[in-house]
């Protein structure tokens, strides 16, 4: 049976989502739905599942794992909960022309600042270096170079005029 | 247990140029892994891959949520202890966390060892 750490990612993938039992180094055992496996260092990240309290995440360090058992298979609801957790707020729903008319803002904005920017559908291209893609809040920047992308980032910001969503994250 | 704890013994501070952990200590270069196990078959790379990518995300988005938070640390012994999470590094081999609760008082800041840790725990 090989070590938990030394498996592929394909069977980590196997647990997501699932609730799972995970028996540590000595003898403790943790139980809670798989959020994700880390491939790097093998940690498991589990969720709770209790409905009434307030979600919890533990993260269990990969070297510290002896063994995974699955106890009841998550279904697409329960991904979603899961998720919801995690991923930031990107309910804000906007219509098409809403849409339109704040990548036109923002592109308007940044060469107004001098920045060359181009538009490729939905998506803002920045330089050939950095992406926007929609609602263009300064957590939809996606670049390979963190200069530019916190340049770039503090001038979506900066916008003025626009209404600026809660709850942003920094990529 | 709120009282700080003066700070005993400086710890070499990280290369300015760097990461901020040392590459090339014992340490490192016996617990990083130096090449990624991957299953034999050529022709499945691009869906591991693309498993993988998804799985780290996954993951760095949990040491998002993580970063700010009170977490508790089960380390071996069952010694627990409470922390505000700050960093890990890219190999998760080492975590920053400020005001540690232990014992001897609170460390305004500190480096946990993974290896040392068995689970974090925290609330959303």
């Amino acid at each position: 049976m090989l070590q938990w750490s030394s498996r592929s990612p394909r069977h980590w993938h196997e647990f997501v989502n699932h609730e799972v039992c995970v028996t540590a180094g000595d003898q403790q055992r943790f139980e809670g739905r798989v959020f994700t496996v880390d491939p790097v260092s093998a940690s498991v990240v589990l969720v709770s599942v209790q409905e009434n309290e307030c979600p919890s995440v533990r993260v269990i360090l990969g070297h510290a794992v002896t063994d995974v058992q699955i106890l009841r298979r998550g279904t697409e609801e329960t991904e979603r909960q899961m998720k919801s957790v995690f991923l930031p707020d990107r309910a804000q729903s906007l219509s098409a022309e809403e849409l339109k008319s704040r990548r036109e803002s923002v592109r308007l904005w940044l060469e107004k600042n001098r920045v060359p920017v181009t538009e490729d559908g939905e998506v803002l291209c920045v330089a050939n270096a950095l992406t926007i893609s929609a609602p263009y809040r300064p957590g939809d920047c996606s670049s390979a170079n963190e200069i530019i992308l916190s340049r770039i980032q503090s001038l979506v910001e900066s916008i003025p005029g626009a209404e600026q969503p809660s709850g942003q994250t920094h990529q | 247990m709120k009282t700080p704890v003066s700070v005993l013994r400086l710890p070499r501070g990280p290369d300015p140029n760097s990461r901020g952990f040392d590459p090339s200590s014992p340490r490192f270069i016996a617990l990083c892994p130096t090449s990624v196990p991957s299953s034999s078959s050529s022709s499945s790379d691009e869906e591991e891959q693309r498993l993988r990518a998804e799985l780290r995300e996954s993951f760095l988005r949990t040491l998002l949520l993580m970063t700010g938070k009170r977490v508790r640390f089960d380390m071996h012994e069952h010694v627990r202890v409470h922390a505000r999470f700050g960093a890990s590094d890219i190999d998760v081999l080492n975590l920053q966390v400020s005001d540690l609760e232990t014992p001897l008082g609170v460390q305004r800041e500190a480096l946990l060892r993974c290896q040392d840790v068995i689970a974090c725990s925290f609330e959303v």
